[in-house]
């Protein structure tokens, strides 16, 4: 098999693999499970489908995605879209809504993300990465201080579950940064500067 | 013995790169001196010299604390830059972005105070911007908030792209603070202390600021949602690592100035590549981190064993570093045939600010000490020695230096009364504080009773001596500005 065909076969085998009834049973039964497990999870098959459209080039999509940005956009609204307590209940309660973020979340966040990333300036990638870690931080921070329960269809010892899921994510992405700093090789050799061609 | 020549150019520091360093510099130099004038204000007022009314007192100390904290480390970044771009690839983009952020910052914190009434002071202690007990609106706390937080956002944007060009030249912030010397064999090519200082700087900068965020849109959520409430402890403990961090930060990229420059004046190297020195900034690295609880050392729910930390690392934290620096200026200075001018001067008056203005915080960090002396003038009195007579004064040496080099300014008599004004008025400025938190004067209260009133005179009379040698300094400064700006080196 070409490496495409794989990557393909991949992102729709794992694609169709977490539409199966008990896939969907099993992470959509908890607050962490659903937001973190199968939001990731829907991230993850749309970015290995990006990656079976082969190496990511600069004149793609007409220039519609210089430096990676409109994807990144795209994706950033999709997933701060498909995280709100409303769109997890409504996913559980209405079948078109849970086919909408089936579709949503790996075709407008995994894979623009995949076709961006790589576009992205070593910098700005540096940048969300140091975000990402307060953000989490707060959001945690939110769903554990939240004076009511914000999802119908998770108990508030679900929200300290999540906060407590997003806490460890937080503390995981500062250690492996602090690592990879202190002792690793170069993530961030190949940079384009802001404001320069890449 | 022959005087060396220490006006030599930078062969990598181009137009471009000094365009940036200079606006910088020529930025906090004009916010400094506004700044000192807000503090002699406040002086002037304590001492019943002048009439404000009360909020507005509270409104101005907001203003020249997170003013002053934040060109502090404006000018400190522009040291820096210019020392650390010599051996790396650092981006001019990312240095004008942080200047812009940092100007619409200080455009949205000036619109939170003067229009919106914010009055909390930089500390923004939770839950008091939401809770102002009618003396300002939320617009007025949520547009400082976020002016701080875009500041924010501009220094961790300049400090990942040092740490981008740092890796990518030496691999890792591990061999950038030189530790394969440290632990090693010594070959003697360790980083340059420029990259030694920077790479410490970045590495506490980047957790210092990211918890600042955090605790920062936490403090924002509240404003608008009070119904989700802050832990008051670890709101305390994010906004005071934050801040210890950052205000430590500014002298650690200032000092470069002096490892650059000083030698330039003796003609004698600063040697950097010795486990001593790279001891100290690795030390120091971890030490800067894990000593800001001294400042809840007045908070009884905070857990005991951070408070002795607090205690001991305050002893050991700032020595390493202040030693190698004062030992290694006392060792380039002996019977250097050391050309003195403004720059010179003013760098090894740096030297001494550091050094003495630690000492009194050392006292402060004394857990049997700070119980009485910690809201009083003392507290004040140590960070206005170091800030004023260390930092400041080694942005103030690095802006003489830089107008002397490459906009051909002049001595004059004026620069060594200034000078002169400048110490001497500096150290009895921060001298009256001191005396002042010893007679127990409170600290951060509009009104004074009249026992302590003489030392508030005393202090305005010294805050407006250092006002008039700095305003020289400032406007020597800009007058070889466009010159220094414009020359090809």
């Amino acid at each position: 098999m070409k490496p495409r065909a794989g990557w393909l076969v991949a992102g729709l085998g794992g694609w169709g693999l977490l539409a199966l009834p008990p896939a969907r049973a099993v992470l959509e039964a908890s607050l962490p499970g659903h937001m973190v497990g199968q939001i990731g999870l829907l991230v993850a098959a749309g970015w290995l489908l990006g990656r079976s459209w082969g190496p990511v080039t600069p004149g793609e999509l007409g220039g519609w995605n210089r430096y990676g940005a409109t994807g990144l956009v795209v994706a950033i609204f999709t997933l701060a879209f498909w995280i709100l307590p409303l769109s997890l209940d409504t996913a559980l309660q209405d079948p078109a809504w849970e086919t909408a973020k089936f579709l949503a979340v790996p075709l407008l966040a995994g894979l623009p993300l995949c076709r961006s990333w790589s576009r992205l300036p070593g910098l700005a990638r540096a940048l969300l990465w140091a975000h990402l870690i307060p953000m989490l931080a707060v959001m945690g921070w939110i769903y554990h201080e939240a004076p009511v329960r914000l999802c119908n269809a998770y108990l508030l010892d679900q929200q300290a579950l999540l906060a407590w899921t997003l806490w460890g994510i937080a503390a995981a992405i500062t250690a492996f940064w602090t690592i990879r700093a202190f002792l690793g090789q170069a993530p961030l050799r190949k940079t384009i500067y802001l404001g320069e061609r890449p | 013995m022959s005087q060396p020549d220490p006006y030599q150019p930078d062969p990598g520091i181009g137009r471009s790169e000094r365009g940036v360093v200079l606006a910088y510099m020529a930025t906090s130099g004009a916010v400094l001196l506004l700044m000192m004038v807000l503090g002699l204000i406040m002086r002037l007022d304590q001492g019943e010299l002048l009439g404000m009314a009360p909020d507005w007192f509270y409104r101005v100390l907001t203003l020249h604390g997170t003013g002053m904290v934040g060109i502090a480390g404006l000018a400190g970044a522009g040291i820096m830059w210019y020392f650390l771009r010599q051996y790396v690839g650092l981006s001019l983009a990312v240095a004008w972005a942080n200047l812009a952020l940092f100007l619409a910052g200080v455009i949205l914190i000036i619109t939170g105070i003067a229009l919106g009434g914010y009055a909390g002071a930089w500390t923004f202690l939770y839950p008091l911007p939401a809770n102002p007990m009618g003396m300002w609106d939320t617009g007025g706390a949520a547009s400082f908030l976020v002016g701080l937080l875009i500041i924010g956002v501009g220094f961790l944007l300049l400090h990942l792209d040092c740490a981008r060009a740092i890796i990518a030249r030496y691999g890792s912030l591990g061999r950038a603070l030189g530790w394969p010397q440290l632990f090693g064999r010594n070959d003697g090519k360790a980083p340059d202390a420029a990259v030694v200082a920077s790479t410490m700087v970045l590495i506490v900068n980047t957790l210092g600021l990211v918890s600042g965020a955090a605790i920062v849109v936490m403090s924002l959520i509240n404003l608008y949602f009070p119904a989700f409430q802050v832990d008051p402890l670890l709101a305390k403990n994010l906004i005071y690592f934050f801040g210890h961090v950052f205000i430590n930060a500014t002298i650690y990229m200032a000092v470069i100035a002096v490892y650059h420059l000083l030698p330039r004046y003796t003609g004698r190297p600063w040697p950097s590549s010795n486990k001593a020195f790279l001891g100290a900034w690795t030390a120091s690295t971890v030490m800067v981190i894990i000593v800001y609880p001294h400042h809840l050392l007045m908070d009884f729910v905070q857990p005991q064993w951070m408070l002795v930390m607090g205690q001991i690392i305050s002893y050991t934290s700032g020595l390493p570093v202040l030693a190698v620096t004062a030992y290694g200026a006392i060792v380039n200075l002996h019977r250097a045939p050391i050309r003195w001018d403004l720059a010179s001067a003013l760098l090894v008056l740096s030297a001494f600010g550091w050094a003495a203005g630690i000492i009194p915080a050392m006292v402060d960090a004394t857990i049997v000490v700070n119980q009485v002396m910690h809201n009083t003038l003392w507290v004040p009195g140590h960070f206005h020695f170091y800030l004023l007579l260390g930092t400041i004064a080694m942005a103030l040496g690095f802006m003489a230096w830089m107008v002397r080099t490459y906009g051909g300014a002049r001595e004059s008599g004026l620069d060594q009364l200034s000078f002169w004004v400048y110490a001497v008025g500096g150290v009895g400025f921060v001298g009256m504080f001191l005396i002042g938190g010893r007679e127990g004067t409170p600290r951060r209260f509009a009104e004074h009773l009249s026992g302590w009133i003489p030392y508030d005179r005393w202090a305005s009379l010294f805050a407006a001596l250092v006002i008039a040698a700095t305003a020289v300094f400032v406007v020597r400064f800009f007058a070889g500005l466009r010159r220094a700006a414009l020359t090809e080196a």
